[in-house]
């Protein structure tokens, strides 16, 4: 993953997670913040705790997850597909990246006319930590070739 | 815990676009999928359609194992809603599909990209079930937001029809009908920014005849039919309403992007400019039809999202039905005025005096080729009322006539006028307010009905150009 969707995955951009249960029922949620790791191959996203008991049950089900990261002002959207390795409750010191990741959606929304009173009350944290290996990064801005595997060129 | 709900007890505004839905698929191999729809309908209180653009890996999925999972927002709280959906089949033709298709064609013109985004299909899902997600928001004590709908004026929705009713009976002529609903339109139910267009000669384009809300920059705005959401209703003589703009048009933009990436841009049209608000956020655009023709296009403007609700567009319908009789009976009195008109066309006159003050001269060119007339280095008006007024000036010069008959404008070939509904009192009224605007020295005044005087405070000087 080269550091230049690292910055997009870290910066306010919509956080969407995907997952299923045992009977293949999709299920959908808001990320509240990532972090990308030093390796590259690994991206901790975080979701907020108390609207998440159906996509946690889903992951210690299969471990399967989608991630789709999207920028509200042109949207720019990758979307990384892997296996969950790990997830926990977030740390106290991850608190500061979920308030700046709800801080820097609310600039990327207010961009788009969206009241920034609107989103202040958002339950981001206490916050669940998905650790997700990524196996697979695909180009997803609307368009002809949404859904292509990412290349590594311009998204 | 969350409670069930049935889709229809989510607010309208969820289902227009503002805040764009979350959609969760699966595939047969176990893969989720996660991404933005683009358009939602809902159909009825068991069935929604999300419109399908591109054949992609959502739609793949839902056709694999036939669920969806959506998250829904409320735009003006942000409160959200789980819904269930089981696929059930897609439309590629019948009125789900073309009016999700019209609306995409409306983005898709407005961006240059006219048949290059296009809708593939409307896919109509069963609804499973919905629930709102408690405990995503904090509770607050206040949720109202400058995004509520259009806090409306009325007293009542019949009210403000009787009163827009009564207003549009009262004009003597055509621009006063188009200013008096316009103001009426404001004053009982609160829009402010609206426009009545009107097909040109050539019946390819529209101009604004009226418009409340824009300044001077509203008369005589020109959009083509089929361009944006006003050519579009003109074009397919239906209504459409668009509740975030702002998102629409980056949702285009965002494709024409990745089209020019993978193509160049070969098959792209430049964005059009088109007339109203650069920070519109609603639009509701309603063709006025008489006698089974286009006589116009009645549309509104709101730089709020979600600005026009449903009951709306039911109103403006029915305002539009009474506007488009107004403006064809106009016409047809106007032509009956013509028949009646016996008295012989006003004699040589002298030419009307400059006042005193007036000591400059008004230097006019003509531009053959696209019958354009220029003030000094200012665009003042083109095609009809154009030749129009160049006939007028010319005439003048040479003879010193100051009255003019519409039935005589009406004969003159140059001025290639449509053989039926030629809407000449509305050219004219455009091209009083045109001259207002831009020309204030130079006036059409009426002096009866089918019968106006040139009245000039300064001398001319008239060119013409190839």
């Amino acid at each position: 993953m080269v550091p230049e969707l690292g910055d997009l995955f870290e910066s306010g951009v919509s956080i969407l997670v995907g997952t299923r249960d045992a009977a293949l029922v999709p299920e959908a949620m808001r990320g509240c913040g990532a972090v990308v790791h030093a390796d590259r191959q690994h991206v901790t996203v975080f979701v907020p705790t108390i609207v998440a008991e159906r996509t946690l049950a889903n992951i210690r089900d299969n471990g399967q997850v989608a991630v789709c990261f999207s920028r509200q002002i042109d949207h720019r959207t990758m979307q990384i597909k892997g296996r969950v390795r790990e997830v926990r409750e977030a740390a106290a010191e991850e608190r500061d990246v979920v308030m700046r990741y709800h801080g820097a959606l609310t600039d990327g929304l207010a961009m788009i006319g969206m009241q920034r009173s609107t989103l202040k009350p958002w339950n981001a944290w206490p916050a669940t930590a998905v650790e997700v290996e990524v196996e697979k990064i695909f180009s997803q801005t609307p368009g002809p070739n949404a859904g292509e595997p990412w290349t590594g060129g311009r998204t | 815990m969350s409670k069930p709900l049935s889709i229809t007890d989510l607010p309208a505004r969820c289902f227009q676009g503002v805040a764009p839905t979350v959609i969760a698929t699966c595939g047969a191999d176990g893969i989720p999928n996660v991404t933005y729809t683009s358009q939602m309908y809902l159909l009825d209180d068991g069935r929604v359609a999300l419109s399908c653009q591109f054949f992609n890996k959502t739609k793949q999925n839902v056709l694999a194992t036939k669920l969806a999972c959506l998250q829904v927002y409320d735009p003006v709280t942000f409160e959200a809603y789980r819904v269930v959906l089981r696929y059930h089949h897609d439309e590629t033709e019948g009125p789900f599909f073309e009016s999700m298709s019209r609306r995409i064609d409306a983005i898709a013109t407005h961006t240059g990209m006219a048949g290059v985004f296009k809708l593939r299909s409307a896919d109509v899902f069963d609804v499973v079930s919905v629930e709102k997600t408690e405990n995503f928001m904090h509770t607050i004590e206040d949720t109202s937001s400058p995004l509520e709908p259009t806090q409306l004026k009325w007293k009542g929705e019949l009210y403000a029809l009787q009163y827009v009713s009564k207003a549009m009976r009262l004009p003597r002529d055509v621009g006063s009908l188009y200013t008096a609903t316009l103001e009426a339109l404001e004053h009982a139910v609160g829009f402010e920014h609206s426009m009545i267009l009107l097909p040109d000669e050539s019946g390819k384009r529209l101009y604004a005849i009226a418009a409340r809300g824009y300044g001077e920059s509203g008369i005589g705005a020109e959009v083509g039919f089929g361009e944006g959401l006003i050519g579009t209703v003109a074009r397919e003589r239906c209504s459409l309403r668009v509740s975030g703009v702002g998102a629409e048009l980056r949702y285009g933009r965002a494709i024409r992007t990745s089209v020019q990436r993978s193509t160049g841009g070969r098959d792209l049209r430049p964005e059009i400019p088109l007339p109203g608000l650069v920070d519109a956020q609603s639009q509701l655009a309603i063709p006025l039809v008489a006698d089974d023709e286009l006589v116009g296009v009645l549309a509104l403007e709101s730089p709020r999202p979600a600005a026009f609700e449903p009951w709306h567009e039911a109103f403006l319908e029915i305002i539009a039905n009474q506007i488009a009789t107004a403006i064809d009976a106009f016409a047809r009195r106007e032509k009956d005025d013509d028949e009646d008109d016996d008295e012989p066309v006003a004699a040589a006159q002298s030419p009307s005096q400059a006042p005193v003050e007036c000591t400059r001269t008004l230097k006019l060119r003509f531009f053959k080729s696209d019958d354009c007339v220029f003030n000094d280095d200012e665009y003042l008006v083109r095609n009809l009322p154009g030749r129009i007024l160049w006939k007028l000036l010319g005439e003048h010069v040479a003879s010193g006539r100051t009255e003019f008959t519409n039935r005589e404008l009406r004969l003159d070939g140059s001025l290639g006028l449509p053989a039926l509904r030629d809407n000449l009192e509305s050219r004219l009224v455009l091209l009083r307010k045109r001259l207002e605007q831009k020309c204030p020295e130079i006036r059409l005044v009426p002096v009866a009905r089918g019968r106006f005087r040139l009245e000039l405070e300064c001398p001319l000087d008239l060119a013409e150009s190839p």
